[in-house]
């Protein structure tokens, strides 16, 4: 499955998940305490830094990664703007930028096996509650492989349905993907079951 | 035992896969994505420990770096973002919708509606805006302009949350969690 | 009259009701050969028997007993008794790459992970197919998926093997192969299929008919039984056809 890991090798995938996790926890920590402008440009900087030690292919990759944020900036930088609070907006543009750029650079330099790792690892605790580490690998494992068989069996609801009607299904092809999801559920149970159940 | 585990991976597909699909053009050349759709049926279908679990899982799964919210968007970063809020009442929305599903003795598919306004809209816009408030430094009442201009998409979805769930109650009894 | 030291398959007045109908009917069946083959029509309950007799599913009346174990209740038991091949591997792979799918019936059998996966590494070369090791699952074409529930299904060593149309949508020489390859197989197997060809060499044909046995013996018996009565209904609905 297509993953967000960047496919440039860096410096970064090399250090351990648990480490890098460590470290933004501690970052993004820092950056939510810090309320001075300069120190969030320093901070902004460093993290641009971070990107540009990785080369131009990652860079660019990451700006694309931060897309999704310019509605919000533009929309909260004209708003401080017109109400003058320009300091105050500056402060949680910056944080809020140099925090998800952070956090993208960790998604970006570990594998997808190595950080659903550190998920399981990090929710052992949970074991006293009743979810066991084997049951919430499973369930992770199952996801994966069933999204790309829901997505082709959308794709041929869709097909059939236009094999058969000059409209496009629009929202019916909502019923039966929820129905096959079901389905694929009860199946799912039985093949777990006929190699030794979810234990 | 299996049959709550598979249920639960096979929800936490079906919200990626609302949200991966590019256009359900859901009503007359609206495109808006399902994924919050898939957070409702959740509630609706699984129940509400269910439906929360399955939530959660695939928020762990797009943590871990699967680009799995609507627009491709995933990994760590989204969690410091502007829409942290809505990440974070996800859960609490699919519980919430699934807790009132269990208990209403409405009929499914309204039952199904209402529970979706309520948890699915309301609830999330609670965490939603919240979220944005604090993120972006603005008012609460500021934050909820913001955030109203997804409200009629997702009536609409809730509107065909209570349609699908009524459909599944017909077709499959016995699947409807929420209500078994 | 108590039981002599049971073994193999047993059935004793299983019924299985499935959305309210009766899809299996009072079977009575006591099955120990090696090769085993059942035959029926479309919705005969072919499917239903094997899942059954895997303990996927319980009887609404009667007994099942798999070498002495209820496969229904007792899952370890079961779990080394038998391997059942579904009709559609889809509704069969659970994991996203080929080698987490072929470890994961020796993880339940309680290897550790990491010798499970040298072992899926070891078969996966065995069969020349190093490559699929690391392959996502939805990769790979129909065929070679049913060819991989297989490959899960052998690592596991069950002493019976359960195949639900083994044969369907592959090609013919994957079919040949594939047919020379469980021909080889030590354990017991009981294979659904619809081509009564492919039962020629079997010890056991059951015959089954709306939930029913409809006919039970070697296959010289009930091969061309089933042959003459599938020409002769094929025939009727011709015939219906041009009279309608
Ligand atoms: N989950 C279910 N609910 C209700 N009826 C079912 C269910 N599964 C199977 N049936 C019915 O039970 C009957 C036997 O089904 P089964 O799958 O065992 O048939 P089969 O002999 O394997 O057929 P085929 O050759 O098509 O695979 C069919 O009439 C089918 O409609
Ligand atoms: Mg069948």
């Amino acid at each position: 499955m297509l993953t967000l890991t960047s496919p440039v090798e860096i410096w970064a995938h090399r250090l351990p998940a648990g480490l890098k996790l460590g470290f933004l926890a501690l970052a993004t920590s820092g950056l939510f305490m810090l309320d001075r402008p300069l120190w969030l440009a320093a901070a902004a900087l460093a993290a641009a830094g971070l990107y540009a030690s990785a080369g131009g292919r990652f860079a660019l990759a990451g700006l694309r990664l931060l897309r999704p944020l310019w509605p919000f900036l533009v929309v909260v930088g004209l708003w401080h703007l017109w109400t003058g609070a320009w300091q105050a907006g500056g402060v949680i543009l910056l944080r809020m930028a140099t925090a998800v750029a952070l956090a993208n650079f960790v998604t970006m330099t570990t594998r997808l096996s190595d950080m659903i790792a550190t998920v399981q690892r990090l929710a052992r605790p949970l074991a006293v509650v009743g979810l066991s580490p084997r049951r919430l690998a499973l369930a992770m494992a199952l996801v994966i492989r069933f999204i790309p068989v829901m997505l082709e069996r959308m794709e041929q609801i869709t097909q059939s349905w236009r094999a058969r009607s000059p409209r496009s299904p629009r929202w019916r092809v909502l019923v039966p993907a929820t129905l096959a999801a079901l389905d694929d559920a009860d199946r799912a149970a039985e093949a777990l079951r006929a190699r030794g159940g979810a234990g | 035992m299996e049959r709550n585990l598979t249920h639960i991976a096979l929800f936490a597909a079906l919200i990626a896969v609302l949200g991966l699909v590019p256009k359900i053009d859901l009503a007359a050349g609206v495109p808006i994505t399902a994924q919050s759709l898939g957070i409702m049926l959740c509630g609706t279908v699984l129940g509400a420990r269910r439906g929360a679990l399955a939530v959660l899982l695939f928020l762990a799964l797009v943590a871990a770096g699967l680009p799995l919210l609507s627009g491709g968007r995933g990994g760590l970063g989204v969690f410091a973002g502007p829409s942290v809020g809505y990440l974070v009442g996800f859960p609490v929305a699919a519980f919430v919708t699934g807790w009132l599903m269990e208990r209403t003795t409405l009929s499914t598919g309204l039952a199904a509606g209402a529970a979706s306004v309520i948890g699915g809209i309301g609830v999330l816009y609670v965490f939603g805006i919240g979220g944005m408030a604090l993120m972006l430094g603005v008012t609460p009442t500021e934050a909820a302009f913001l955030g109203m201009a997804f409200l009629p998409g997702d009536i609409v979805k809730a509107v065909l949350a209570g349609m699908v769930t009524q459909s599944l109650a017909r077709m499959r009894p016995a699947s409807l969690l929420s209500r078994a | 009259m108590p039981d002599p030291a049971p073994s193999g398959i047993r059935l004793d007045q299983a019924t299985v009701r499935l959305g309210g109908r009766v899809v299996l009917d009072g079977l009575r069946l006591s099955l120990s050969e090696r090769r085993i083959g059942i035959l029926g029509r479309n919705g005969s309950g072919k499917t239903t028997l094997l899942r059954l007799i895997a303990g996927l599913i319980a009887p609404d009346q009667g007994r099942v007993t798999v070498e002495g174990a209820d496969p229904f209740a007792d899952r370890k038991a079961a779990l080394g008794n038998l391997g059942i091949l579904f009709q559609n591997p889809d509704h069969q792979i659970l994991f996203p790459t080929v080698e987490e799918e072929l470890a994961f019936g020796l993880v339940q059998q309680g290897l550790p992970q990491r010798e499970a996966l040298a072992r899926a590494h070891d078969l996966l070369a065995g069969e020349g197919r190093s490559h699929w090791a690391q392959a996502p699952v939805s990769t790979l074409s129909q065929g070679q998926r049913h060819y991989l529930c297989l490959l899960a299904v052998l690592m596991m060593q069950p002493r019976t093997i359960l195949l639900d149309e083994p044969f369907a949508g592959l090609d013919l020489p994957t079919q040949a192969r594939l047919s020379r390859r469980l021909a080889a197989l030590p354990q017991r197997l009981v294979t659904i299929t619809h081509d009564p060809a492919a039962l020629e060499g079997a010890d056991r044909v059951l015959w089954l008919e709306a939930g029913r046995i409809a006919l039970d013996g070697p296959p010289a018996e009930v091969l061309p039984a089933f042959i003459a009565e599938m020409e002769r209904i094929g025939a009727c609905d011709a015939d219906a056809d041009l009279a309608g």
